[in-house]
């Protein structure tokens, strides 16, 4: 799974060469943003369910969607936030590529589910809620990286 | 290929649970002691053919008969192959070292490599005894408790002193070399 170390162990072993000096330093580097991006896992792992029901809630109130898919959204929107916690554990997009982007259009398109609805939720997550309430600048960076990161995968 | 954070996501992921602040902790350890994993790792880097060369010295020092003709470190070139294999071995440490987990010295090095080395004809015997020396050198150099002079620089302040927690995950990893031979 692709995270900050394995890309790093990956090349190096393509090469068939030990781990180099530019190497630590990348992996120092990722490290070193390490402790935001655990903090921001941490809060979201406490607040995933107060997001989810707070962007569904959102979407949902000016009925242009249909009421009887509302439980099935907060399922799905909460499947993604988890995935955005794993990201941020890793330090790398993997959870998400390999469990949430891949092979998604291919569901959307014979479900014929409605992107928009997921995309403007996450765009509210990302615009409207306050995250800084629960969570530092950095952390809030690192969260909301992960959020664009999805919102064009889905778009 | 999985690092300590992967593996920690990937249990989550089969529980379909957010990881929350107590699942972090290891985590945050691993972060904290990161320029120890880095210096125990150049440990590594920065001796690899002393400490291929002295394994292979080691097992034949310990049974001459390996580089007299007959003998399976005879000719040269065969002795040359048990050197790299020394270092490809240590190579894998050093990664599973970086990464905090198994699974890549496992995927790419270990998994099938008993079953090479018996259709080959090399005795796992004499290997596994070459992986044993590696892995009480390469403790020694990390912990710096190897006789004669330091054995490494490393990039950060950790002296080896403060590697000993991280010396013995390195040792777990000779272990298992050991154990897929055996």
């Amino acid at each position: 799974m692709k995270s900050a170390v394995t890309t790093v162990v990956s090349a190096a072993d393509a090469a068939g060469r030990f781990p180099s000096m530019s190497d630590f330093e990348s992996v120092k580097g990722s490290f070193d943003r390490a402790k935001a991006r655990l903090e921001a896992a941490e809060k979201l792992a406490s607040c995933i369910d107060k997001f989810t029901n707070l962007a569904v809630d959102a979407v949902y109130q000016n009925g242009s969607y249909e009421q009887a898919n509302k439980d099935k959204c907060v399922r799905d929107i909460h499947h993604y936030l988890r995935l955005i916690n794993y990201c941020l554990v890793t330090g790398g997009t993997g959870p998400l590529d390999e469990w949430g982007i891949s092979g998604m259009r291919e569901i959307i398109r014979i479900q014929l589910l409605p992107t928009a609805a997921y995309i403007e939720a996450f765009i509210f997550i990302r615009d409207e809620i306050k995250i800084n309430d629960v969570m530092s600048q950095q952390a809030e960076t690192e969260f909301k990286g992960l959020l664009d990161y999805l919102i064009n995968a889905l778009a | 290929m999985l690092d300590a954070f992967s593996r920690t996501v990937v249990s989550a992921d089969a529980k379909g649970a957010s990881l929350g602040s107590e699942d972090l902790a290891d985590l945050r350890k691993y972060v904290a002691d990161a320029n120890k994993r880095i210096d125990a790792t150049l440990a590594i880097t920065q001796n690899v053919s002393c400490i291929a060369a002295d394994a292979v010295a080691g097992i034949v020092c310990e049974n001459t008969g390996l580089t007299q003709p007959g003998g399976h470190c005879y000719p040269t070139r065969r002795m040359a192959a048990c050197l790299r294999d020394g270092e490809i071995i240590l190579r894998y440490v050093s990664y599973a070292l970086l990464a905090g987990d198994a699974s890549v010295l496992e995927d790419r090095c270990l998994n099938g490599l008993k079953e090479t080395y018996l259709a080959l004809g090399v005795p796992t015997s004499n290997a596994i005894r070459a992986v044993e020396i590696m892995k009480i050198a390469t403790v020694a150099i990390m912990t710096e408790t190897n006789t004669g002079r330091k054995m490494f620089k490393g990039i950060n302040s950790g002296s080896g002193a403060q590697c000993q927690d991280i010396a013995s995950e390195a040792a777990s990893y000779f272990d298992l070399v050991i154990e897929a031979l055996s």
